[in-house]
């Protein structure tokens, strides 16, 4: 059965800044690991997080569902006007996922990194 | 380490409440007791794997167990059930797998073993007979419960495609100097895909809608309906005063066609938030009179204008997909069609269809068989058609086919 890896780091920027590192393909079967494992670091606390999807080869909608959920669990009153959420942005898409992340537009939903250092104080 | 549940009176107990038993005598009960082996197991072992080979049958004496087949499950069974029993009596494979729900106590019984302890009692054999016979008829029961209840979802989702296919145009109309043509073809029962095209009611712009409701199935057809009602309704009913004059009809309709994406979008982002379910759109009002067309790309393959010179324009995303961020914004974008230019829309039913290989058709091979030259709309469009089935093959429909193509025909030629 199709797996999701996860590593979650902490980083100090501006703000507390939650990695969380995924590996494997985000599809109709795995997308809801990913769904709780942001659950789960969101209960534990975490506000902002930098989603890194460099061992990302493949994501269908199915990925970018469960990201607009991570978006909804961060959100707050702040966060409901904007139309990029300032609480979860993108780190260093594969090319082929960073090609769809183009075609459906979502890099205007999302700020997208390549370079860890930049996004992390960019919170 | 000792466990009362060992003692032979209660493996002969656990012998006896199984059905599959029950009608043995107490001494071929007492000799399959005795003979039987205690396993513990811990929960979320396999015990026994579809399609392997295996010679023992298994009792609950204590836990619960799942029959399944990888991830689908079968059944759920418990103290007192057995499994495994069928490959014992046939010599056959395991005709499912079994693991356990919970940490279990099992007895566990070989073939040869309960051979040996039937064939010491004439009558034994007719009682198992007799109780793999009530079995069969209980899944034949069974079968026959199921085989109704599916026909009925099936009638159900019959009924669903047909009201759904009520949500897509029934005609398309008729515009003068223009051909206009679609094809729909939906990979199941009931789809993510839409089209429309339609006259807005007050001015003579032609409303070309088309998208793809993420996912499959019945959730995607019930937004579907949704994201292709609200579309339809605010531009239709929407904003548009029906006195504006033909100077300022583009930048009126570019209201409509805005307003339209945004409230259709912010509706299903606020009301639907926690279903997560977007769409990608294409959305543009066509000036049949002078070609010009104002649009919004939300998030969709980018359609393509084939110009009589040759060339090809893509119409790039003005905006991300809708129906997630309620604040999105899009940009209106203009292109203008001249007269014998084709414009072809799509959606990724057609470059991401895969063949047995696993390759995509995509946008590359749509650019190399398209033939705007000399094929009116419907030939365009089923040439597109034939070559993406071409190029599947054996491979399965995975997803939505659906093409819209409009041309601006030439003058007629006075001679």
């Amino acid at each position: 059965m199709a797996t999701l890896n996860f590593m979650v780091g902490q980083e100090q920027g501006n703000v507390a800044v939650t990695v969380l590192r995924v590996e494997g393909d985000i599809d109709a079967a795995t997308h809801k690991t990913l769904q709780d494992k942001a659950a789960e670091v969101i209960e534990g606390g975490a506000t902002h997080i930098l989603l890194d999807l460099g061992g990302v080869n493949y994501m269908g909608s199915a990925g970018f569902r469960a990201i607009h959920a991570m978006t909804n669990m961060l959100a707050d009153e702040e966060s409901s006007g904007l139309s990029k959420s300032p609480y979860l942005k993108l780190l260093n898409p594969t090319e082929a996922v960073g090609r769809v992340i183009k075609t459906l537009g979502f890099d205007v939903y999302l700020d997208i990194y390549q370079d860890r250092n930049e996004a992390i104080s960019s919170f | 380490m000792e466990s009362p549940l060992t003692s032979t009176e209660n493996r002969i107990d656990t012998l006896r409440k199984c059905l599959f038993l029950s009608g043995l005598q107490e001494s071929v009960l007492s000799d399959l007791a005795l003979k039987a082996e205690t396993l513990r197991v811990a929960s979320g072992e396999t015990i026994m794997t579809r399609g392997e080979e295996g010679s023992a049958m298994y009792f609950i004496i204590s836990g619960k167990a799942r029959v399944h087949d990888g991830e689908v499950i079968w059944a759920y069974i418990e103290e007192g059930e057995v499994f495994g029993e069928m490959a014992v009596l046939d010599s056959e494979v395991r005709s499912a797998s079994v693991t356990t729900e919970s940490d279990s106590l099992l007895l566990s019984i070989e073939r040869e073993v309960f051979y040996d302890a039937l064939s010491t009692d004439p009558e034994a054999f007719k009682a198992v007979l007799h109780a793999v016979l009530k079995r069969e008829r209980e899944i034949v029961s069974e079968i026959k419960t199921r085989s109704t209840k599916l026909l009925s979802y099936q009638k159900e989702m019959e009924i669903g495609r047909r009201i759904q296919a009520d949500f897509l145009p029934g005609s398309i109309p008729k515009v003068e100097s223009w051909e206009i043509a679609a094809w729909f073809e939906a990979a199941r029962e009931v789809a993510g895909d839409f089209y429309d095209v339609f006259k807005l009611k007050s001015s003579s712009h032609l409303a070309i809608v088309i998208g793809d409701v993420c996912d499959k199935g019945v959730g995607a057809a019930l937004f579907m309906t949704l994201f292709r009602s609200l579309i339809r309704a605010t531009s239709l009913y929407g904003c548009m005063d029906s006195t504006v004059d033909k100077a300022d009809a583009a930048g009126k309709a570019a209201d409509v066609l805005l307003n339209s994406i945004l409230t259709t979008n912010r509706y299903i982002a606020t009301t639907h938030a926690g279903s997560s379910m977007f769409a990608s759109v294409f959305f543009g009002l066509l000036d049949p009179d002078n070609g010009e067309l104002i649009y919004v790309n939300a998030g969709h393959e980018a359609p393509m204008i084939f110009r009589q010179s040759g060339e090809v324009e893509m119409l790039d995303i003005t905006g991300g997909v809708i129906g997630l961020f309620p604040a999105a914004n899009y940009t209106v974008e203009t292109a203008r069609l001249n007269e014998g230019d084709l414009i072809f829309t799509y959606t990724d039913g057609v470059n991401e269809a895969k063949n047995l290989d696993n390759q995509q058709f995509t946008e590359e091979r749509i650019l190399k068989v398209a033939a705007p030259e000399g094929n009116n709309t419907e030939t365009f469009l089923k040439i597109m058609f034939d070559a993406v089935s071409e190029f599947r093959g054996k491979a399965e429909q995975s997803d939505d086919i659906t093409m819209l193509a409009l041309k601006y025909l030439p003058p007629v030629s006075a001679d």
